[in-house]
């Protein structure tokens, strides 16, 4: 692949590829199919998601899988900057819907699954992560909660009557779960939130791995900001490094130089 | 030159897609056949189904008034022609007339559907060229409709019996 081809490829990616993507997630999560009409519901984000998006958004910030000074800065050209500035808003609204898609719609467990995200989320924020745990993570984090919302709840509150229906009724009878109570949907709410949550998670990994060199495979923030230096402050940090190592220096410098240097 | 047209295209494609996305949740529709219809309202290619209302005026002047509002809601599903609006609202004026009271919960949708047709024709008055109605005009049937939902003296004179169906 020559450098022009990757060059519009990573053009075709930042600026319709990446946008659809999580246009379309704005779209679709917060589309459920009604139970008894199957009539389209569209529930818009509520407050907490834009939240729980700030707060997915700095995450996605510190874990490297978006690099502001990659997509914005003053020696990009105007158009540039808006361009990206407009897929980073799109990725937001994709982060809030993402959210919207496997939060239960109202009451107890609305709360309960908001404060779990809220408290992990926090949590990660003082978590050291580079960009290929970061994702792991995420997918993990939605995948848990679909499971939750769209598998054990949707069988729960099932009108058909659900297989965990039948086991919590044995459990818990005459027990209320009144304040537990969720609106029910077709199933089909399910598949469009399954495939919302992959369209998001295949997003964020476009964004992770669209925006690099080939030579530059996700790896240690360290390596990155080092392989960033210029070729006088690399040989300063190799020296510096070989400094505390006497006993390896005379085996590094027999290594041919870079040719960069 | 190559960059900036895919980052203008790019832009112009996403913006009018994220549009599309703030439209249909203002909008609200159930159903794809709904998307279709508000999509022609907004563009502004909209037209009711003439056959159906044609069928619901014949229903309307043989006083079978639901069934009437049955056929002129699927013959303008998106609630968009002033007309079939000013139909519905007269229907539930006289299918909630009494003698003697007035049916209020259909004097209230009559209300609701007249303010619409109201709405739809901000920039004239709405005028229906019918011989068989008594009222042709939006604001007389708004104003009977407001008068038969307010509580006043009037509603205890015996000669109120009297009053004849517009």
């Amino acid at each position: 692949m020559t450098a022009t081809d990757r060059s519009r490829n990573r053009e075709l990616v930042d600026f319709v590829v990446l946008p659809v993507f999580f246009l379309t997630v704005a779209l679709l999560g917060g589309l459920r199919v009604g139970a008894e009409n199957r009539a389209f519901i569209f529930v818009a984000p509520p407050l907490v998601t834009l939240l729980l998006a700030v707060l997915l958004v700095l995450l996605l910030v510190r874990g490297r899988l978006i690099r502001f000074q990659q997509l914005v800065g003053t020696e990009f050209p105007p158009l540039t900057n808006v361009a990206h500035i407009w897929m980073l808003l799109t990725l937001f609204f994709a982060s809030a819907q993402a959210f919207n898609s496997v939060l239960p719609e109202g009451g107890l467990l609305h709360w309960l699954f908001s404060f779990f995200f809220l408290w992990t989320l926090w949590n990660n924020q003082f978590s050291s992560f580079d960009a290929r745990r970061l994702l792991r993570s995420l997918a993990i984090l939605f995948g848990t909660a679909f499971v939750l919302k769209h598998m054990l709840l949707a069988s729960l509150y099932s009108t058909e009557g659900g297989w965990l229906k039948r086991v919590a009724g044995t459990l818990l009878q005459g027990v209320s779960l009144g304040t537990l109570d969720a609106p029910t949907f077709a199933p089909a709410t399910g598949y469009i939130s399954f495939f919302t949550l992959t369209l998001y998670v295949a997003g964020l990994t476009l964004l992770a791995f669209a925006g690099k060199d080939e030579t530059d495979g996700l790896g240690h923030p360290l390596v990155d900001e080092y392989l960033k230096l210029p070729a006088s402050h690399r040989l300063a940090v190799r020296e510096a490094i070989l400094d505390d190592q006497p006993q390896s220096v005379a085996t590094v410098e027999r290594l041919p130089a870079r040719p960069d240097e | 030159m190559q960059s900036k047209i895919s980052q203008v295209a790019g832009l112009a494609l996403t913006i009018a897609y994220a549009v599309f996305i703030v439209w249909i949740y203002a909008t609200e529709p159930r159903s794809f056949r709904e998307v279709a219809t508000s999509a022609e309202v907004a563009s502004g290619t909209y037209q009711i189904n003439q056959e159906k209302f044609n069928s619901a005026l014949d229903l309307f002047r043989r006083e079978q008034f639901r069934a009437a509002r049955d056929e002129w809601q699927r013959a303008d599903p998106a609630q968009g022609d002033s007309r079939t609006q000013f139909y519905i609202a007269y229907s539930f004026y006289r299918e909630g007339w009494g003698r003697v009271y007035y049916d209020q919960e259909l004097f209230k949708k009559g209300l609701e559907a007249v303010n619409r047709a109201i709405a739809l024709t901000a920039a004239s008055p709405l005028t229906v060229d019918d011989p068989n109605l008594r009222m042709h005009t939006a604001a007389e049937l708004k104003a009977e409709l407001e008068q038969g939902t307010e509580s006043s003296l009037s509603d205890v004179n015996p000669l109120k019996v009297l009053r004849t169906r517009k």
